[in-house]
């Protein structure tokens, strides 16, 4: 599924939050955005799930039979998984029924269910599942996580992720990258990984945008890690 | 910094806190509203005053007018009482931002628990106290007299904010403590109207004509209760405020009821198992609840013990409220609990849809509560059954509707498992509610006065079967009412959140 981005403008008040020209993010790519705070990755992927109105422009998902306009139908909600923060996340249900809950509502059957939390076993360390916590009671990082596979359990044609290294430990940052890329390589599903880590953005993103004051200033091919350079020469990490 | 410019620095961010809410900064009606709202009740107090002491002017031979007035105050610090849920904070949330600053805890208790006692707040009833004692007391028995009985007024005020900010506090703690309040005023209440004669008419007036005389033992006695329940207050708010700020939450559910039986309804049955779970593990939806329950019980138990409420409106006004109460509590504020995961919800294909449907046969499926609550009085004869049918049906097929609508309009996110005071409904609320609670009176008096006795609540009925009957239709379009203001309902339950 492509994602096509149309004269986006999106502007608080004086302040312009992002203002794309053009942009198409292809099927089958995982994209990185990297950016200063600031810089409207949020903001994008907000219009992009149709989470805020655009002042001009539009976001549309297609492929060879459907064109469809986010702003005007749900029918990609079918296929969209996102996580940009816990307002994603209903924090008095436990992670067990918060599962549950997704599967059911997106057609899952609880065997179904079951094997994709088998498939994440490593990641969730026995700290997530059958804890009998709370959402609002666990860590930071197991909320993350949370949110994480929710998004991924709809088995979504595009995946949306704002910052999903973020309140990770290294192990699960770690993993997290090889579920995305494996994710990527059995479905073919378009991702869209936002970070401020530009070294897990190089790690598994083939292609790299980079976002100021709401523009695309640089659109960097990483297929052979080469963005590494260029992005650490623009956030001056080597100074 | 001295403490006193410590205490002015405290004192203005209380007063930014209220100014910059955000409820407050974007909504001017709503700042007009609590202002008229503020003025209008002032001015029933005062009309009120006025009335009462012309109109107890001579009408008790032998007795001073304020003795009746003096008979009567339990009800006022009842009222009171309820009143400051809703506009009061406790110490320990005030205090809570400043708790990890190098601020002495004790200091801050001190500085809020006097701001509550002196607030300005607890002199409102001198709207009506006030020219009552200019008219009842001042011009027979002199100023000095209506001051001291002011006193006695203002004394009682205080101590009934410091019992308020006791029973708040313990309600952080569990709900249960809510039982406190509700047995102390059911006893006041029952010992004021089951017997013959009000057993605390007595009490009540030697305490404040004690007052009007100066005497000093009465004054120190009163004043020393205030000390001691500020003092208690200090204990529990400055053991709970460090509770507050390294809070850990019950981290293991207790229930984690699968409620397999909803599944069969399958998609609705999921939102019908959210519903549930969120009326059973956030504070303040469950405070809503508790709130309201104790709300029919009490205007039950007040209509079946004695004769005040025997009169046609009141009748229907109580059953009506039993009815709807349970309702209003929730779908006045409907979206705005869900405002919290709001994104969430918004990224599922017609969740909002499912969502509103569960809520509406949730709400139906409550409503078998207050027949069970009213079952005494009907059996007693106090209410028919044709009534209860009546306001049963046109809750569920007309009322239930005309809140449902406030779902397109509300984009104020309330917290989940917080404090209930704070934030205030908005002026479209406040207006659906007033509908809410007279229309149906209206409707039901107007056609048994055109068609006679049953027919009121017979039309009631078929009103309420039609509405019933196209639930799904009217949900339909309040959702995509909803759909077509989501960007501004976002940005406002975004805006809100954590406020």
């Amino acid at each position: 599924m492509n994602i096509i981005i149309q004269n986006l403008r999106k502007n608080f008040g004086e302040k312009v939050a992002v203002n794309i020209d053009s942009f198409n993010i292809h099927s089958g790519e995982i994209l990185g955005l990297v950016g200063n705070n600031g810089a409207g990755k949020s903001t994008l992927f907000r219009l992009i799930l149709d989470l805020i109105k655009a002042d001009e422009g539009s976001v549309h998902m297609a492929d060879n039979t459907r064109d469809i306009n986010v702003a005007e139908t749900e029918e990609w909600k079918d296929w969209t998984g996102a996580y940009v923060d816990d307002s994603f996340l209903i924090d008095y249900l436990t992670p067990d029924e918060y599962f549950q809950f997704i599967a059911r509502i997106s057609g899952k059957n609880p065997e179904d269910l079951q094997q994709f939390l088998d498939k994440f076993q490593h990641f969730m360390a026995d700290e997530i599942v059958g804890q009998k916590k709370l959402i609002r009671n666990l860590s930071a990082g197991n909320k993350q996580k949370v949110g994480i596979m929710a998004a991924m359990l709809l088995q979504p044609q595009i995946l949306i992720l704002d910052e999903p290294f973020n309140f990770l430990d290294p192990s699960s940052q770690s993993a997290i990258k090889h579920l995305l890329t494996k994710y990527n390589e059995e479905t073919g599903a378009t991702i869209l990984v936002s970070s401020h880590n530009l070294q897990h953005t190089v790690d598994i993103c083939p292609r790299i945008a980079l976002l100021e004051h709401g523009v695309i200033i640089r659109d960097i091919d990483n297929k052979e890690g080469q963005a590494q350079a260029e992005l650490e020469d623009y956030f001056q990490v080597t100074d | 910094m001295n403490k006193f410019q410590l205490y002015k620095l405290l004192r203005k961010n209380e007063n930014l806190k209220e100014r910059r809410h955000p409820m407050f900064e974007k909504n001017r009606f709503m700042k007009f509203l609590l202002i008229f709202m503020w003025l209008y009740y002032a001015a029933i107090l005062l009309f009120m005053g006025v009335t009462m002491a012309m109109g107890m002017k001579g009408a008790y031979n032998g007795v001073a007018a304020h003795h009746v007035l003096d008979g009567w105050f339990p009800i006022v610090l009842l009222v009171d009482f309820w009143v400051r849920f809703i506009m009061q904070d406790t110490p320990v949330n005030q205090a809570k931002p400043y708790t990890l600053l190098p601020i002495r805890r004790s200091f801050l208790m001190h500085v809020y628990l006097l701001r509550s006692g002196f607030s300005l707040g607890n002199l409102y009833w001198g709207f009506m106290l006030v020219p009552f004692g200019l008219i009842a007391i001042a011009v027979p028995f002199g100023w000095i007299t209506m001051i001291g009985w002011l006193l006695g007024w203002w004394l009682l005020c205080i101590a009934n904010g410091f019992s308020y900010l006791f029973v708040r506090t313990l309600l952080t703690k569990h709900m249960a403590w809510l039982a406190l309040p509700i047995v102390i005023h059911g006893a006041v209440i029952a010992a004021m109207f089951v017997p013959e004669h009000n057993w605390l008419d007595m009490p009540c007036t030697i305490l404040l004509n004690a007052f009007a005389n100066w005497k000093i033992l009465y004054i120190i006695a009163l004043a020393a209760v205030v000390a001691l329940l500020y003092y208690a207050n200090y204990l529990l708010q400055n053991a709970l405020v460090y509770n507050e700020i390294s809070k850990k939450e019950e981290v293991v559910v207790k229930n984690t009821a699968k409620m397999s039986y909803l599944n069969r309804y399958g998609c609705i049955g999921e939102y019908l198992k959210l519903e549930v779970r969120m009326r059973m593990r956030n504070k303040t939806v469950k405070m809503q609840f508790a709130m309201g329950l104790g709300i029919m019980l009490l205007f039950s138990v007040i209509m079946y013990f004695t004769n005040a409420y025997d009169g046609s409106f009141m009748k229907s006004f109580i059953c009506l409220y039993n009815y709807i109460v349970l309702g209003m509590m929730t779908l006045i504020g409907i979206m705005c609990h869900e405002g919290n995961y709001i994104d969430g919800l918004m990224s599922r294909r017609e969740s909002i849809y499912q969502l509103l449907r569960a809520k509406y046969y949730f709400n139906s499926f409550i409503l078998i509560i207050p027949p069970v609550i009213l079952m005494p009085l009907m059996i007693i004869g106090k209410m028919s059954v044709w009534m209860n049918l009546a306001y049963l049906f046109f809750t569920v097929g007309v009322l239930y509707p005309i809140l449902f609508q406030l779902a397109v309009y509300n984009k104020d996110t309330l917290p989940l498992n917080q404090k209930l005071t704070g934030k205030q409904g908005n002026a479209t609320q406040q207006i659906v509610s007033m509908v809410i609670l007279f229309l149906p009176i209206g409707i039901e008096k107007l056609a048994t006065l055109l068609l006679g006795d049953p027919w009121g609540y017979i039309l009631l009925m078929c009103l309420g079967v039609i509405g019933i009957a196209t639930h799904k239709m009217w949900l339909r379009n309040i959702y995509q009412r909803f759909m077509v203001r989501r960007y501004v309902n976002m940005e406002g339950f975004r805006a809100s959140r954590n406020s």
